[in-house]
């Protein structure tokens, strides 16, 4: 059974009487224990996506899906008060910003505290404080912060960037979420402390099962660590499938460009060379093309590509293109494991 | 061929304010040597304060430096003589949204440089001006526009623009390709090229993406706590790492090529 199943979600929002799709019709589905990546560029809706998920989008947008399962259970039958219960329970979320999204005025003790469930705690009201003081002290041990006492009694500015999102990741942590979706964890951080989130995040799947969904703009960032990854485009579903699947035979044109156009994905690629890039911008919301919406930028466009094309499934490789790269007729060859 | 930029045992340090005969000073960055020459990139990597921005500061002149000397085509630069520095250094930041006056058009805006550092009258500068957003793939036309009309690729074009339109010989890129989407950061990275092509300009790129550098640069220095630690041809000090520092940079960053193996 699936973890999270999504079929055609859509994200609307209404601007002056006018409607503008921000998310069209994007599915997606994740099994226990796996780690997905959501790869899209800026405006491409992966953190509405991941918003609506939460449900913590306000009232502006409208989202409408298909089906929308949580564990089997139908969330979209659900009164809003019991779908609120069932995902703060099981989903949490961290953010890109970890030094924006703590509260400055509060030390990180007090933080870390107040996220623990009262539930969790055994015995008496007098030992209550006692215990959550120890539980969120263990929870800083799971993230992998030695200095605990100095930690705790800190406020988020004396902290560096890595040690304050290891502190949302404990945070998220303290309800024993069954997913964890990461929107964009380590935007504009360092290498080192890039490799020590990422290499903390996978040792939590690893050890506690614990599913992750990893949300990045940069295809090269993430393929390390992800099981398998969905591709977006301004808000349309592209491509879908395990990793070496997208990074070593990508069906779709848009995917192909971002695999080209990282420079260390090309290391055969001479020093000083052009890269190879799809022509044009991202376009903005009020001004989408119709129809597939990569259209105006794709090499491969042709008169059909005006309707929005429907999704493929190609021995667990969807993709979402009226002209694939590699043609759906014949089939398709194992894909190596571990290709560059 | 001389080098066009040589830099001698620059070095900074902050004082302290504190009693008169109690100074104290942190040194933030040692006394450091390098040479680029026209048409050549040089890279500089280092972990969080480790003072590549501060280098870079220093070169552009928003700083004095506290020692050394830099030469230009052989000719010392004075700490004082902006304009010499301004004509032939030039500087574009991280964050293009927030480097462009958002009250000024993007005549104005480049009209400025031109009018503090050049005798051109009015209609020469609006010339120069059109054919240099058209060099960096903008239309001339964009010019009566303000700054957030433009999507953030375009606002980095505009920064290039205004950095290139004084004919300067070193461009100084502080992270300026780190905020931008990857299919737009590989467009900027053609232009780049293609400048430094036709204008024989050199480039002191600072960035965390190890990729672009092993694909752009031609040598790189290695910054830590403010000294160089290795420097060298980056392809071989990218092959080949000697010193720890530069060590963990790269490993932190090569298992990002090949996905997950099962």
């Amino acid at each position: 059974m699936n973890l999270l199943d999504i079929r055609n979600l859509s994200i609307e929002l209404i601007h002056d009487d006018q409607r503008i799709l921000a998310v069209d019709k994007v599915s997606l589905s994740m099994k226990e224990g796996e780690v997905r990546g959501v790869v899209g560029e800026s405006g491409s809706g992966k953190s509405l996506l991941a918003q609506a998920l939460v449900g913590v989008l306000d009232d502006k947008w409208h989202v409408h899906a298909d089906r929308f399962h949580w564990r089997g259970v139908d969330l979209l039958r659900l009164s809003i008060d019991e779908r609120k219960a069932l995902l703060s329970r099981d989903v949490a979320m961290i953010f890109q910003e970890p030094m924006a999204c703590l509260d400055p005025t509060t030390s990180i003790g007090e933080q870390l505290t107040e996220a623990i469930d009262s539930s969790q705690l055994t015995g008496y009201f007098w030992q209550r404080k006692k215990q959550r003081q120890s539980a969120a002290i263990k929870l800083l041990h799971k993230v992998g912060i030695k200095n605990h006492q100095a930690c705790l009694t800190s406020y988020p500015h004396q902290l560096t960037e890595a040690l304050c999102q290891r502190v949302m990741i404990a945070i998220a942590l303290a309800r024993r979420p069954i997913l964890l979706i990461a929107d964009e964890p380590t935007a504009a951080m360092e290498n080192t402390n890039e490799g020590q989130i990422f290499r903390l995040l996978a040792s939590l799947n690893q050890l506690k099962n614990m599913s992750i969904l990893l949300i990045s703009h940069d295809l090269e960032t993430i393929t390390h660590w992800t099981n398998t990854i969905t591709v977006m485009y301004s808000g349309q579903f592209v491509e879908a499938g395990t990793t070496a699947q997208i990074f070593g035979k990508p069906l779709h044109p848009y995917t192909r460009a971002l695999v080209d156009s990282s420079p260390s994905a090309n290391l055969h690629l001479p020093a000083k060379s052009r890269l190879k890039t799809l022509p044009g911008s991202i376009p903005i919301l009020q001004h989408l093309p119709i129809g597939c919406r990569l259209g105006p930028r794709c090499p491969r466009a042709q008169q059909a590509c005006v309707k929005a094309p429907t999704v493929t499934n190609f021995h667990g490789h969807k993709v979402s293109c009226h002209f694939p790269l590699t043609p759906l007729k014949s089939t398709p060859k194992k894909t190596r494991k571990g290709t560059s | 061929m001389s080098d066009l930029l040589e830099v001698k045992d620059l070095c900074k340090s902050y004082r302290h304010k504190s009693y008169w005969f109690n100074r104290k000073e942190t040194s933030v960055l040692a006394p450091i040597s390098f040479s680029v020459e026209a048409n050549q990139t040089l890279a500089v990597i280092g972990e969080t304060g480790s003072g590549k921005s501060t280098l870079a500061k220093l070169l552009v002149g928003a700083e004095p430096a506290s020692g050394g000397c830099v030469y230009l085509n052989g000719q010392a630069l004075k700490s004082t003589s902006y304009k010499q520095r301004c004509q032939h250094i030039r500087m574009i930041f991280q964050d293009s949204g927030t480097t462009l006056n958002p009250s000024l058009t993007i005549l104005q805006l480049l009209d400025e440089p031109l009018k503090l550092n050049t005798s051109l009258d009015e209609i020469k500068r609006k010339e120069l001006i059109r054919t240099t957003l058209q060099k960096v793939g903008l239309l001339g036309d964009h010019m009566n526009f303000y700054p957030h009309m433009f999507s953030g690729g375009q606002k980095q074009r505009i920064s290039l623009a205004r950095a290139i339109i004084l004919q300067p010989q070193v461009i100084i890129l502080d992270e300026a390709l780190a905020s931008l989407d990857p299919s737009l950061r590989s467009q900027m990275i053609n232009l780049l090229l293609d400048l430094q092509h036709q204008m024989g300009l050199a480039y002191i790129l600072i960035s965390h993406n190890l990729g672009i550098i092993r694909h752009f640069s031609d040598n790189i220095i290695v910054l830590s706590q403010g000294e160089v630690v290795e420097s060298g041809k980056t392809r071989d000090v990218m092959n080949n790492p000697q010193h720890k520092v530069t060590k963990k940079l790269l490993m932190n960053q090569s298992f990002q090529l090949k996905p997950k193996r099962k």
